[in-house]
């Protein structure tokens, strides 16, 4: 009896819900959006210059996402599909790589007028086997200051800051005399590295890699014997293994020297620091530890061809992403120096930005991805170069013997990392 | 004498063990009155103090911070109130029904917790991704998606608690139910939510914190601005690429806690007999 | 009361409610058919059917109790976890991640190279004859206009047609613009047409105003599943494991690939590839000490604790109060402090102890301040536990023993102990499970460091199997979903079966169980 009551109300509901189910089914519009994803920074600066002028691309709307930190806008594109990806992304140039190996990103190509607007070498950054994969957006690179409150002479050598610190470390206290501040241990310290005769790689005089030669451990090794460590080859304090704490200990003048980043050159200006900067010198007077530029850029997706917005993506980055008026309306908020060079020259740019680009004319290396993320040698580049600082300046490893395994790791990496050039 | 004997190595330990719990969170104090933003520490007295990081969270409007706050209550009691809602049942029957395969129904639940499930940040995310598709307003990026993933996560955990809770109640009183001819469901309904009310609300304070603290699962979900939680939305002032601001991450992490901890010391005796009630047989 | 819930009112509300859900599901459910998204769809039918046959027969009581946990549970963990299962038989890392037609698309459309001087012609999207799909062309430099369909190219006289300030070409003959609204429909169209230039190059849009010069350079062969390079005649076939590899030098790939399934080549890598292995045998040893280390400090400092202030001394309440702030305060917060406290140069607990040590750079001080933060997070939980526990055993056991002439130390050892550890025994499991996969504290305290990368470690010192795993599956240049999920495995297997074990042979949870 209860039973067939039972399966009778079965009945009764299962009816009344499809029915109900029937009637409201949901209805698409078709696409008419560009998506776009960005950190916590550039995303809001987007958003403005979406709201000054939304009329990038006639007929389609610009949606900026803006991810809660850069951590969590790059662990969304790893997760993310075509279902509810993004069609362009706001990126690293690292991304490009991995990003195009996976099929995630869509290739583009630009005219010569607007390839014109651009540094060679920033396509290069954002290419992955001869294929360009996104619009150079913004420039990041370092540059060492000196603090003129305690050092009155500009240096002209390692040594000469050594010396330095050596000679005032009781009298005025500091804590160390030379510590990145900008960019991390691998990175921003790629300068340091240089000064003391370590490349991630070498080049020719015409500008192309020396795929035959690796930097000499034995005189880097020696050179950071000599510098960096006291007789009982331990740490002498002049540069600290690690990067925390060394924009606070600069600011508070407690640390004479500092590699800084151009993104926060502000912050120094702030407390009175005037901007002289310069490439960490090197061990040889005159000569120059090489630096590190990158670009961020405005990245196509695979997505956008399956959201139906591919060439309406690709006429978003060439009107607002490469156009002069995009990136001086972008950089008006966001501060960076723009990559596009009628961007550079406008007012927009700080002379701080000019003192970084100035810096970075004298002792820059193309950053190439495609050497510094490969692991074949064991490791990359960004997870040995802070290894080695850590085993010399901590553990009290011999300087010359980890200097070759850090040889050959970046020897391997560069040799097998040309196939994805 | 006597009371120096008996009574000075309890404060001593009680002292040792306060200064531990303590000093961490007197850092964060302080940090959050350094107007420089860092969290180096110059001296352990303060030498200047700034409102500016507190300032900064409710008064620039690119940091809706009152609005992550209310995102991150309403989600936790949401989580809270449901898991439990949700569990006390299984731990119910778990408790006090017979049935076949209880036993590897147990031990199954305390498997299924330690798989490791760092790789179902992926798993979850192409579900959710693909629920957004057909019902946008419970996928990827909602929160209420995110309470379902929540609730999900939870489960396991709290009926596991649950049942430590409901064995601690004694089984006579349902007994008695049964003989008068009640149900299951009425035994339930009746007898047991009643009774078991402190120990459901301990566990519901515990998913509280649980879903409070989250920021994994919660910085992938919750995209925009507004939508933020408070663990998500302070977490965006360290996880810089470039920079960490942690004046206001101290700042907004000391403000977030107030409401936990108040909660804390209000109901501590309260959450103490609730907490052992689990694994105390009566 | 009872009646209540016995009678006909409670019936026909039960069954309203369940209409209301089922109707409800039933609509998300057709509207995931809607979506193809079949897989949801047909788990929320069953979800549905499961719940009206459960709630409106009497096949099952429990069943009743466990459902709504059950399907939260089937969702949200054990979806999860079949899918960990399913990735761990596939190629599936960086460089095979999307499917195998997205795959073929991509490598069709990255398999087009520009002409030797990069051509590029502005153009405009428009109808021929008003109704073939075509563009206008226009080369400013060399002032070469054009009309392109899909099979033909008619070249125009700059004469008869309407160009703007910069030469481009905006109107001719027999040519009609879309407008701005019609492009937006007709994007899908357009990105994946080409138009005719010669028999071998064609133009293809880079937006809606550039179009360039490519040809093709492969060729996608359906009937043989396979690729030749036009050029050259080599072909490229699908290598059964993701990706198209060229037949007289398999090394050589096309990009991008697949995911594809290679059923239990992530498992044997496991055993027999060293430079997985060893790492994973030195985390595993880790992860369990760390996880047993973790629970043992912070029981024993929290029963302590208990034991001292299991007696109501002056400034209990006050101590109680502070000593719970770690367990309230947000933990992401609190990890992330002591990781700033840890530091070399200016941490303060270096400051506090006077000593220069370098926490995070060496394996064992970095080991030991994960221990110490942990167990600065759970103390207050065990203490919390253990003076509940305390107060719950029978004074009278205690007086017993007092008055046959016990020490204090005796009843502790032989009486206390035993009973707390017996009460707390299912917690302390738990604890043990939580820590064993402890993500947060490792993630954000060292990140796993320190590694001897020099050395060819791939592991950190302080990576536990879930943050190593994590690394696997999500790092930065390289990830391997499929390698992790495997771990994510055969680690559990190795958990489940050790705990199961443990709990058949200690019976510690026979009496909860």
């Amino acid at each position: 009896m209860r039973n067939r009551k039972s399966l009778k109300a079965l009945a009764v509901s299962l009816a009344l819900a499809v029915s109900f189910g029937v009637s409201l089914t949901p209805v698409h519009a078709a696409s008419t959006e560009i998506l776009v994803w960005a950190d916590e920074n550039r995303g809001p600066n987007l958003s403005k210059v979406i709201a000054a002028k939304g009329d990038w691309v006639a007929g389609y709307k610009v949606v900026i996402r803006t991810f809660s930190s850069f951590d969590a806008l790059k662990a969304a594109v790893d997760a993310a599909t075509d279902l509810t990806g993004p069609d362009i992304i706001i990126g690293a140039n690292d991304w490009v790589p991995t990003g195009a190996k996976s099929g995630k990103l869509a290739p583009i190509t630009l005219t010569a007028a607007v390839k014109a607007q651009f540094n060679a070498s920033q396509f290069f950054d954002l290419s992955y086997k001869g294929k360009l994969y996104g619009i150079p957006l913004d420039i990041n690179n370092v540059a060492m200051i000196y603090n003129t409150k305690l050092v009155t002479t500009k240096p002209t050598s390692f040594g000469d800051m050594v010396t330095y610190y050596k000679a005032n470390k009781v009298a005025k206290g500091l804590k160390a005399g030379l510590c990145v501040a900008g960019g991390g241990m691998s990175w921003g310290a790629h300068g340091v590295f240089s000064a003391l005769g370590a490349d991630a790689y070498l080049m020719k005089k015409d500008g192309t890699v020396n795929y035959g030669q690796s930097f000499n451990p034995s005189v880097f090794g020696n050179n950071v014997k000599t510098y960096l460590l006291d007789s009982n080859k331990k740490s002498n304090g002049f540069f600290p293994a690690t990067d925390t704490g060394c924009k606070d200990n600069f600011l508070a003048g407690t640390v004479p020297f500092a590699v800084i980043g151009n993104w926060e050159w502000a912050d120094y200006v702030a407390k009175g620091f005037t901007m002289n900067l310069m490439p960490v010198p090197g061990a040889t007077a005159g000569t120059y530890g090489k630096m590190f530029g990158s670009v961020n850029g405005a990245l196509l997706t695979s997505y956008a061809a399956k959201h139906g917005s591919e060439a309406a993506a690709k006429s978003l980055l060439v009107n607002l992403f490469a156009s002069t008026a995009g990136q001086v309306a972008y950089q008006t908020y966001e501060k960076r120096p723009p990559a596009e060079k009628g961007a550079q020259s406008s007012s927009v740019i700080s002379d701080a930005q000019k003192g970084f680009g100035s810096s970075a004319s004298l002792a820059g290396i193309p950053q190439i991805g495609a050497f510094l993320n490969n692991n074949k040698g064991g490791a990359s580049y960004w997870d040995s170069a802070p290894a080695y600082w850590t085993a010399v300046l901590v553990d009290g490893k011999d300087a010359v013997k980890e200097a070759r395994k850090l040889a050959a790791i970046w020897k391997t990496n560069v040799i097998s990392g040309q196939a994805d050039l | 004498m006597k009371w120096l004997r008996e009574n000075l190595w309890r404060h001593v330990v009680g002292i040792f063990m306060v200064l531990f719990a303590i000093f961490p969170l007197y850092l964060v104090v302080i940090s959050s009155i350094n107007p420089s933003g860092s969290l180096q520490v110059t001296s352990f007295i303060p030498r200047e103090l700034s409102w500016k990081n507190y300032q900064m969270l409710f008064n620039d409007p690119t940091i809706p911070y009152l609005t992550w706050m209310k995102n991150s209550l309403v989600i936790s009691v949401t989580v809270a109130f449901l898991s439990v809602v949700i569990s006390a049942s299984s731990a119910f029957a778990f408790s006090r029904l017979k049935f076949k395969g209880k036993k590897s129904g147990i031990q199954l639940l305390l498997l299924i917790q330690m798989f490791p499930a760092i790789l179902a940040l992926s798993a979850v995310y192409v579900i959710m991704e693909r629920v957004a598709v057909f019902a946008p307003h419970f996928g990827l990026g909602t929160q209420p998606g995110l309470l379902l993933v929540y609730l999900g996560g939870a489960m396991g955990v709290n009926i596991w608690l649950l049942k430590g809770f409901v064995d601690s109640i004694p089984a006579e009183l349902d007994e008695a139910a049964k003989i008068d001819g009640a149900s299951a469901m009425q035994t339930y309904w009746l007898i047991f939510v009643p009774l078991a009310a402190p120990v459901l609300a301990v566990v519901s304070l515990l998913s509280f914190i649980g879903t409070f603290n989250e920021f994994i699962l919660a910085r992938l979900f919750l995209v925009d601005m507004g939508s933020r939680t408070i663990a998500v939305g302070l977490q965006g002032f360290i996880g810089g690429q470039y920079s960490q601001n942690w004046g206001p991450f101290a700042a907004g992490s000391l403000i977030a806690s107030v409401p936990i901890v108040a909660i804390f010391l209000s109901l501590q005796k309260y959450i103490i007999s609730g907490l052992t009630a689990g694994s105390v047989k009566g | 009361m009872v009646a209540f819930f016995r009678g006909k009112l409670a019936f026909t509300l039960k069954v309203i409610l369940l209409s209301i859900i089922s109707a409800l599901l039933i609509l998300l459910a057709l509207s995931a058919f809607g979506q193809k998204q079949y897989v949801i769809g047909i788990f929320i039918i069953l979800v549905v059917f499961g719940a009206n046959f459960t709630y409106l027969t009497k096949v099952s009581i429990p069943l009743k109790f466990f459902y709504p946990g059950l399907i939260f549970l089937l969702g949200f963990v054990v979806a999860p976890i079949v899918f960990t299962l399913t990735m761990s038989t596939y190629n599936y890392k960086t460089g095979n991640y999307i499917g195998k037609t997205e795959a073929i698309t991509q490598i069709q459309k990255l398999a087009i190279e520009p002409d030797a001087s990069g051509s590029t012609f502005d153009i405009i999207v428009g109808k021929y004859n008003g109704s073939e799909s075509a563009i206008l062309a226009s080369d400013t430099v060399k002032k070469q206009y054009f009309i392109a369909t899909y099979k033909e190219r008619f070249d125009l006289n700059a004469a008869d047609l309407k160009l703007n300030q910069y030469q481009v070409a905006t109107q001719a003959p027999n040519f009609t613009a879309l407008a701005d609204s019609e492009l937006a429909g007709a994007d899908k169209l357009l990105s994946t047409s080409r138009f005719f230039y010669t028999s071998e190059y064609f133009v293809a849009l880079e937006g809606f105003d550039v179009g360039a010069l490519y040809r093709q350079k492969l060729n996608f062969l359906s009937e043989r599943d396979a690729f030749q390079n036009i050029s050259t005649g080599a072909i490229y076939e699908d290598n059964g494991k993701g990706n198209y590899a060229n037949l007289d030098l398999p090394t050589e790939i096309l990009e991008p690939g697949w995911r594809a399934p290679i059923w239990f080549e992530n498992y044997s890598k496991l055993f027999l590839d060293p430079k997985v292995r060893e790492p994973l045998i030195r985390v595993f040893i880790w992860t369990i000490v760390f996880a047993v280390s973790s629970v043992l400090t912070s029981f024993a400092f929290g029963l302590l604790l208990a034991l001292a202030l299991n007696k109501p001394i002056r400034g209990r309440r006050i101590y109680r109060s502070i000593l719970i702030l770690p367990y309230a305060m947000p933990s992401v917060m609190s990890i992330l402090i002591w990781g700033g406290m840890f530091n070399t140069e200016f941490g303060a607990i270096n400051q506090l102890l006077g000593t220069n040590i370098a926490w995070f750079q060496s394996v064992t001080f970095a080991r030991v301040a994960v221990i110490v933060v942990n167990l600065w997070l759970g103390f207050p939980y065990f203490y919390l536990v253990s003076s509940g526990a305390l107060q719950a055993i029978p004074s009278e056991l205690n007086e017993a023993a007092a008055i046959d002439g016990a020490t204090p130390r005796q009843i502790f050892s032989k009486i206390t102990l035993p009973l707390l550890l017996r009460i707390l025994s299912p917690l302390l499991i738990a604890s043990f499970a939580f820590n064993f996969n402890n993500f947060n504290l490792i993630y954000l305290l060292t990140g796993g460091g320190p590694k001897s990368t020099l050395d060819g470690d791939i592991a950190g010192a302080t990576d536990i199997l879930i943050s190593y795993t994590y690394q696997i599956a999500f790092g930065s240049f390289t990830q391997d979903l499929g390698l992790a999920s495997a771990i994510s495995v055969v680690i559990f297997l190795l958990v489940a079966s050790i705990s199961l074990y443990g709990i058949r042979k200690s019976k510690v949870l026979e009496s909860f169980v």
